[in-house]
């Protein structure tokens, strides 16, 4: 049981100021997630910086904690084989304790299927990062990490400063 | 010869707690579980009765998992007496056993208000699984519920009632619903969304008798104006179950007070979950949080110890979520603290609310309330909790957020609340998967 911890793991690394906000990200993983091309059943969302001129991917780290997981009353939420936090269909009740434990706002209910989901790196070819024109998603073996706070701090200025700077 | 953990109570707290143990021991140890009911969590209860689930769901460790932890078992007992110089506990039974250490994980049961009538039939509590069997056996379509109380328990079960055809009032004796989970502000605005939903509510009702009215329950009021249903449902609050341990020495204010490790007064004498007082994670100030994901990762802190690891728990965190007829509702940390400095959002058309709560420029608790098909809304319900649970320093990202509350996630990705959490975690260890405990041999 334990070998899942062995193996390697890789992880979405989002490269922020490579993304152009094509949004292709979303359709891909709605539609691999769900069977529907809708950005809003994407589990990986775009943000817009600086009044949409420039934009950032943001989606489940796969924290070492999984906050989501432990939190489940029914254990309905797992570890794949990819090393993904996954939501079990035939498990999930839908009671949404998972989206106030994860601390990352990365937990979805879908109010169709009265399911939590997230991102479970499609079982290991995550279609956001094979969609992505400009390798802003990549998949790779390394540490998960807050991958944009230093360009969200840096975009962010504008923002704050109604535009002066 | 092995250590001796005894664990008293099978809900969430001691069920995790026992899977800890067995997770982190060097040593196989004798685990003793007594628990007054088959271990199952309540927080699905409401899936049960409205049917979305099968009753064998309902259940977290069955009695192949526990056979599989080995643990030994008194189902259907209950604890009398804990003598802590003895190191022994007697059951209701007059089983006595010896124990190490111990976990009291006893949890809470449902007070009703002190009304006559309200132990006849078909006036109901839903609290246990037995119970919830009775609500569903008297619920069918056109059954007109009354519901006493507009608490948390009353709100979970809102809408598998609807969900089962039936008609429901509800009545409250405060001056408006939800009183322990939100302000006024997001209390109106439920009240209208349910309103808008068909519900019928009364505030400021208190209940003065039930009666038998030819077949149906007939209410009282101090008010005036009787109401006439078919089934009334009692959710009045909750009382911890600690009576019994009322002379055993151990400390108890408004629960067992424990520390950091989940110990009490008492070294061997662990609690957990709801009879539990420990440390807030934000006020730092000790209280009784009784809720499922503080009983969940108490089992774990003390589990952890009991096994002979020094883990130190950061405090529990307030957090609750609702959700009544689509629209989210949901509180984080020291959110009615009056002293705190507050902004707030307002759509009232949407309906979407943002409540959030200051310490300079760290939040310190939040109340956030729109339409659950809004990805927005789930998304913002975790970020906020982040923010509430890090307290990462806001700096001039408050600003922005006094100028657009809604607009949360800048602030949480800029202030680098993720990086202040992902080495955060309960146990100081990444969490197992359930199903991977090792199975003991």
């Amino acid at each position: 049981m334990a070998t899942l911890t062995a193996l390697p793991t890789r992880v979405l690394k989002i490269h922020p100021t490579r993304c152009t906000g094509c949004l292709r990200c979303e359709i891909a993983c709605s539609y691999q997630q769900t069977g529907e091309f809708q950005p809003a059943k994407s589990v990986i969302r775009v943000s817009p910086f600086e009044g949409h001129t420039s934009y950032a991917p943001y989606t489940c780290t796969q924290c070492a904690e999984g906050w989501c997981m432990t939190a489940c009353p029914v254990g309905a939420i797992t570890i794949s084989a990819v090393g993904a936090k996954d939501v079990m269909d035939d498990k999930c009740v839908g009671c949404k304790l998972c989206t106030i434990a994860c601390p990352y706002g990365t937990m979805f209910y879908d109010t169709a299927t009265r399911k939590a989901f997230k991102c479970n790196l499609c079982g290991g070819e995550p279609a956001c990062a094979e969609a992505c024109p400009t390798a802003a998603i990549t998949y790779e073996e390394t540490a998960t990490s807050d991958w944009l706070a230093d360009f969200a701090n840096e975009r962010g200025l504008p923002l704050l400063n109604g535009g002066a700077r | 010869m092995p250590a001796r953990h005894l664990i008293i109570g099978g809900g969430t707290a001691g069920i995790n707690a026992i899977r800890t143990l067995r997770e982190e021991e060097r040593e196989k140890s004798q685990i003793t579980l007594v628990s007054a009911e088959r271990p199952y969590s309540r927080m699905v209860l409401p899936y049960y009765l409205d049917k979305s689930i099968a009753e064998f769901h309902v259940f977290t460790a069955t009695a192949s998992v526990l056979a599989g932890w080995d643990v030994v078992t008194h189902l259907g007992r209950r604890a009398a007496n804990l003598d802590v110089k003895a190191n022994t506990c007697t059951l209701d039974d007059g089983t006595t056993i010896e124990y190490d250490d111990c976990l009291i994980a006893t949890g809470s049961s449902p007070v009703r208000a002190p009304v006559p009538g309200t132990d006849g039939a078909s006036v109901h509590s839903f609290w246990t699984l037995e119970q919830a069997r009775g609500v569903i056996a008297q619920v069918k379509p056109g059954t007109h519920v009354v519901m006493v109380g507009a608490g948390f328990i009353s709100f979970t079960i809102l809408n598998s009632i609807l969900a089962l055809g039936a008609r429901l009032t509800i009545v409250e004796i405060a001056p408006r619903i939800l009183p322990r989970m939100v302000d006024d502000t997001g209390a109106g605005l439920v009240q209208q969304w349910l309103e808008k939903s068909g519900v019928t509510i009364r505030t400021g009702s208190a209940v003065t008798a039930v009666e038998d009215a030819r077949g149906k329950k007939r209410l009282r009021f101090k008010s005036g104006g009787d109401v006439t249903g078919d089934v009334v449902i009692m959710a009045t609050g909750i009382r911890t179950n600690l009576e019994w341990l009322k002379d055993s020495g151990i400390t108890i204010k408004r629960g067992i007070v424990v520390d950091e490790q989940q110990r009490s007064n008492v070294p061997n004498v662990y609690a957990a979950g709801d009879v539990a007082e420990g440390k807030d994670v934000v006020t730092g100030e000790s209280a009784v949080h009784a809720i499922e994901p503080t009983a969940q990762e108490h089992g774990r802190v003390a589990g952890a110890n009991m096994a002979g690891k020094s883990v130190r728990y950061r405090g529990s965190l307030l957090a609750n979520i609702v959700e009544v007829c689509h629209l989210d509702v949901a509180s984080f940390g020291a959110w009615e603290d009056t002293k705190a400095h507050a902004i707030t959002g307002l759509r009232k058309d949407r309906p979407a609310y943002r409540k959030l709560l200051f310490k300079g420029d760290r939040m310190t608790g939040a109340i956030i309330l729109g339409p659950s098909s809004d990805i927005w809304t789930t998304n913002d319900v975790g970020m906020l909790k982040g923010l509430v649970q890090s307290g990462v320093s806001l700096g001039r990202w408050k600003a922005h957020l006094e100028k657009n509350p809604f607009d949360i996630k800048p602030a949480y990705i800029a202030s680098r609340a993720t990086g202040t959490l992902l080495p955060e975690t309960v146990l100081g260890r990444p969490s197992k998967a359930p199903g991977d405990t090792p199975v003991a041999v």
